[in-house]
């Protein structure tokens, strides 16, 4: 569906360049993000990115647009020599069920469903064999620590268990990017330091290339880059 | 394709049996009533068609009628016509009636119907009017000073045209009767009926050979009914009469309900209207139902767009329980009045002015409605699932 074959190993995992977003509220144009451009790049050692900044600096905006669940005005997003803003919706909704991950402020699981059929369900969603996603589910529930906890309703678990569940719905499919959206604006401290610990952990043992909007300083520590952004400008990249 | 479908089926079993069970249960029991609505009114307004119909054939023609040739009175030769037609398979009761209309006379009231003539043994082969007597007697072949008339023609009994009845005559009574003929007789009331269709109890009645001395014919009639023992097949009897070389005019009954055919097909038009009104009713149902799903359920399709599961598989997904909503809706409706209503209207059927009326539940009528509820599901589900999916995700997932 999406010629992936031409993707070269070299070409950075993200792109960005000029990427701009205006709001239209009746006749004011708000900027929300402007000339935004950096990149992502594909290494042995995979980057585990904050975007950091003060309450509507355009963190989310800028996660929203990475991840492809919103369009810039201007601008372009590249991966791995694939320009994202080419495709086509179901071909956009394609690549972010097979290439990315997503992990929101509050959690985002669906109610009905068990923490494993939480998780497996990208992966039915990509056709795989159910003994396969169900295995595979078993075995990522079982790497955020919920191995316990599978067949667990959301409701009938903690913040910090839901956020897990999120996070094994986020890498069943092995995506290239994890996105994360404030993932521990919800949770206590213990339950923040743990999801942070983990994203840590899945960074560095399996390589998962992390990007994380979050307004907390003390998050610094677990990163190895962090992109600030001020009124929608990028103010400083680095640590 | 067949994955997506399979995601969309998971997806609606979830919702369905992990959902909120009061909803779901709501939901189809309302489905359910509106179903048994839709084939409930149309099945009393075929019950009323089929005893219309019925009473047209058990009280006044029998199922297929025969007139004299053109240009004649009568029908001549009337006894060697019904030995022909009683050979005929299927043929279980012939009677030969003249017809003639007379003034009729008591106290200071009077009137014009019509008289028929009728010979009793052949007659309650045919009509079912000996069943309806609600005071005196039937005719019997040897009655010839005697009549018997319709509640309509006594007055008394609460008849629609009681303003033109000659006002409460009663069994033993005798009456004045002026034959169009200019021949004058007095009969006494052997008894009154009431066969609950207006047409027929404008009816009265004397004995073939009472009238053949008023006429001064013998072995004649006006018309002769025959009774077939399967309805809707008149077309081949009248076949086989004409085979048998019956010259007379030969019509099958329909040809004789008149304004009866008429109110009929008002029946039809308005069982349609109330159908067409029913489904508009359960569309809007289902709409509402799946709408206040989707609203409520906004920011779940907005996750699952993106995490990159395809719009079809969630339109699907609402297709699907707005499917078996209507499918348990109907389900459930069709038990319940095949195993309680129609066995009640059948033991106890309504009253209507035309006689008693019970459902008539027809398998191609009850296959429309359920083939209609289904394609309003479709719709009602595809809908509002499709403008949810129409927004994007941010607003889906973050929106108000």
């Amino acid at each position: 569906m999406i010629e992936l074959d031409r993707i070269e190993d070299t070409a950075n995992l993200l792109e960005v360049r000029d990427l701009s977003r205006f709001y239209t509220m009746g006749e004011v144009t708000v900027s929300a993000l402007k000339n935004i451009s950096f990149d992502i790049k594909q290494s042995e050692q995979a980057e585990f990115v904050a975007v950091m900044g003060k309450s509507g600096s355009g963190k989310s905006t800028l996660l929203h647009l990475l991840g492809l669940l919103d369009s810039p005005t201007s601008g372009q997003i590249n991966s791995k020599g694939v320009n994202l803003l080419d495709l086509s919706e179901s071909q956009k909704a394609r690549f972010r069920l097979e290439r990315f991950g997503y992990v929101f402020q509050e959690y985002a699981l669906l109610p009905e469903l068990t923490a494993l059929e939480n998780v497996y369900l990208p992966a039915m969603a990509l056709g795989k064999k159910k003994e396969e996603y169900i295995k595979a589910a078993k075995e990522v529930l079982e790497q955020v620590g919920l191995g316990k906890r599978l067949y667990h309703r959301p409701r009938e678990m903690s913040g910090g268990e839901q956020q897990r569940v999120a996070i094994a719905r986020a890498l069943i499919n092995k995506p290239n990017i994890l996105f994360a959206d404030e993932p521990t604006a919800n949770l206590d401290s213990t339950s923040s330091k743990q999801i942070l610990e983990l994203f840590q952990r899945l960074n560095r043992e399996i390589g998962l290339t992390i990007l994380m909007v979050t307004h907390e300083p003390d998050d610094k520590k677990y990163v190895s880059r962090v992109i600030w952004l001020k009124d929608g400008e990028l103010a400083e990249q680095g640590m | 394709m067949f994955n997506n479908l399979k995601l969309s089926l998971f997806l609606a079993y979830k919702s369905i049996t992990k959902g909120n069970k009061g909803t779901l249960f709501l939901t189809i029991f309302i489905l359910s009533l509106i179903f048994i609505n839709l084939v409930f009114i149309g099945s009393i307004f075929l019950g009323l068609t089929e005893t219309i119909n019925n009473q047209v054939i058990n009280t006044l023609y029998g199922n297929v009628v025969i007139e004299p040739k053109k240009d004649e009175k009568y029908i001549s030769d009337v006894s060697s016509i019904k030995q022909k037609i009683r050979n005929i398979p299927g043929v279980t009761g012939i009677s030969a009636q003249y017809i003639i209309g007379a003034a009729f006379s008591y106290k200071d009231k009077s009137g014009a119907w019509s008289v028929r003539s009728i010979n009793p043994d052949d007659e309650i082969t045919v009509t079912t009017t000996h069943n309806f007597m609600i005071e005196g007697e039937y005719l019997s072949n040897l009655d010839t000073d005697e009549i018997i008339i319709g509640k309509e023609i006594a007055g008394g009994y609460g008849g629609d045209m009681e303003h033109l009845s000659l006002g409460g005559l009663k069994t033993g009574e005798t009456i004045d009767v002026l034959f169009n003929n200019g021949v004058k007789r007095s009969y006494r009331v052997k008894g009154i009926f009431d066969v609950k269709f207006i047409q027929s109890n404008l009816n009265a009645f004397i004995s073939q050979q009472e009238m053949e001395s008023v006429i001064g014919m013998e072995n004649s009639a006006s018309q002769i009914l025959i009774k077939t023992e399967d309805r809707g097949n008149e077309e081949k009897y009248i076949k086989q009469f004409l085979d048998i070389g019956i010259k007379e005019k030969i019509n099958p009954w329909p040809v004789y309900s008149g304004i009866v055919k008429n109110i009929i097909s008002s029946f039809d038009m308005i069982a349609m209207l109330i159908s067409g009104i029913g489904l508009f009713v359960a569309s809007v149902t289902i709409f509402i139902v799946v709408y206040m799903n989707t609203i409520s359920k906004r920011r779940q399709i907005g996750i699952l767009r993106a995490v990159g599961i395809e719009e079809s598989v969630i339109i699907n997904s609402y297709i699907l329980q707005a499917l078996f909503i209507v499918i348990c809706g109907t389900g459930i409706g069709l038990l319940i009045l095949l195993t309680v209503i129609k066995p009640f209207f059948v033991a106890n059927p309504i009253e209507f002015p035309v006689g008693f009326v019970s459902l008539m539940i027809l398998p191609e009528k009850v296959s429309i409605n359920i083939i209609s509820l289904l394609a309003v599901a479709l719709m009602a589900g595809f809908i509002p699932s499709w403008m949810a999916v129409r927004e994007t995700i941010i607003e889906a997932i973050w929106g108000d």
